[in-house]
């Protein structure tokens, strides 16, 4: 990112070992590979998404928990799952977990046979921006008697004269109950 | 590194990298980071060939001690708040990662990237339609505010 144009040449300076790669910087390099993409440290205990995202469990354990019902890879927002990560076991890490964790063991790793993909896709539409919208037709006459018929509680109070809310919520309130007067009529000429 | 909470040493971390690579248009307070990791100032610049050329900000980050799983709470501060349809003339911005489409691999510096960008595609410098109303009915915390996200062409 700091790279070469003129106007960086004043950050770039500061740093002087910008140019003086070898060895070291292509070590550093490799261990930034396999970074956490959490913590930003070296993963441990560490588990890959099906989507490729390499983590610390207990870093992506506390991230599924932060949002339970909707778990996404934190780096590129795909579906993920607790059963559905896999544990990476390289050479060298053959040491017990520190029993500090307190958190689930890291998901064991596991076989399954292929068989014909049939993923259910989920209820969720829109789902990956959390902004879910749901019209409920069940309820839809009771809202209105629930809304409409009952005088003198406090609702919110209605947004001052003349702005614009104000203009939308009077449009509102007339398409509501014209709605209400369809419905009706619907219900007792059906 | 020691004696750090995990937010902090991720922080630390960040702030490590920010002032090896400093992404163009983007200063941070170091001294003010270093004294207090969970509060940073960060200036930056309009980008060239944008409606903000030339013109400076100040944007304020705060963290809590659950960062990075928790998003951290970002407004414009100082005297020159951006004139755009999604910042208001108090300094808080409309920006679904800020609150929830934040992911913990989102970064400082990749915040401050967004903020850029969502700055360098506005073609008609205004505020947003609702700002006298928000800006007198909200709460301090932009992270308090129920953000309605509806438009991504800006």
């Amino acid at each position: 990112m700091s790279s070469n144009t003129t106007e960086n040449a004043k950050h770039s300076a500061e740093h002087p070992d910008g140019d003086g790669a070898g060895a070291t910087d292509e070590d550093k390099k490799d261990d930034r590979m396999f970074e956490c993409n959490i913590c930003l440290d070296t993963a441990r205990d560490a588990v890959v998404s099906m989507c490729g995202h390499l983590f610390c469990w207990p870093c992506l354990h506390q991230w599924l928990e932060t949002r339970p019902n909707r778990q996404v890879c934190p780096v590129c927002k795909a579906a993920i799952s607790k059963e559905k990560v896999i544990p990476l076991y390289g050479r060298g890490s053959t040491k017990q977990e520190d029993p500090r964790e307190k958190v689930p063991p890291r998901p064991a790793g596991q076989r399954t046979e292929p068989e014909p993909g049939s993923t259910f896709p989920g209820f969720g539409f829109g789902g990956d921006n959390g902004f879910h919208m749901s019209f409920g037709i069940g309820a839809f006459p009771f809202g209105f008697f629930t809304s409409t018929f009952n005088f003198g509680d406090a609702r919110p109070s209605p947004a001052p004269r003349g702005t614009q809310q104000h203009m939308e919520e009077q449009f509102l309130s007339k398409l509501f109950l014209w709605l209400a007067v369809l419905f009706i009529a619907w219900l007792i000429l059906a | 590194m020691a004696g750090l909470s995990p937010s902090e040493r991720r922080l630390q971390k960040e702030l490590m990298s920010l002032m090896k690579e400093p992404p163009p248009g983007v200063e941070v307070d170091f001294d003010l980071a270093e004294q207090n990791l969970l509060h940073w100032i960060i200036n930056m610049e309009g980008a060239a060939g944008t409606l903000y050329e030339g013109e400076r900000f100040q944007l304020q980050f705060k963290f809590s001690n659950k960062y990075p799983f928790d998003s951290p709470e970002v407004t414009f501060v100082g005297n020159n708040i951006p004139v755009h349809p999604h910042i208001y003339s108090n300094g808080h911005i409309c920006l679904s990662i800020l609150t929830d489409d934040w992911s913990p691999a989102l970064s400082v510096q990749s915040v401050c990237l967004s903020i850029v960008s969502m700055l360098s595609s506005c073609k008609e410098k205004q505020r947003p339609p609702d700002n006298a109303f928000y800006v007198k009915t909200c709460n301090k915390n932009p992270k308090k505010t129920k953000w309605w996200y509806h438009d991504d062409s800006v």
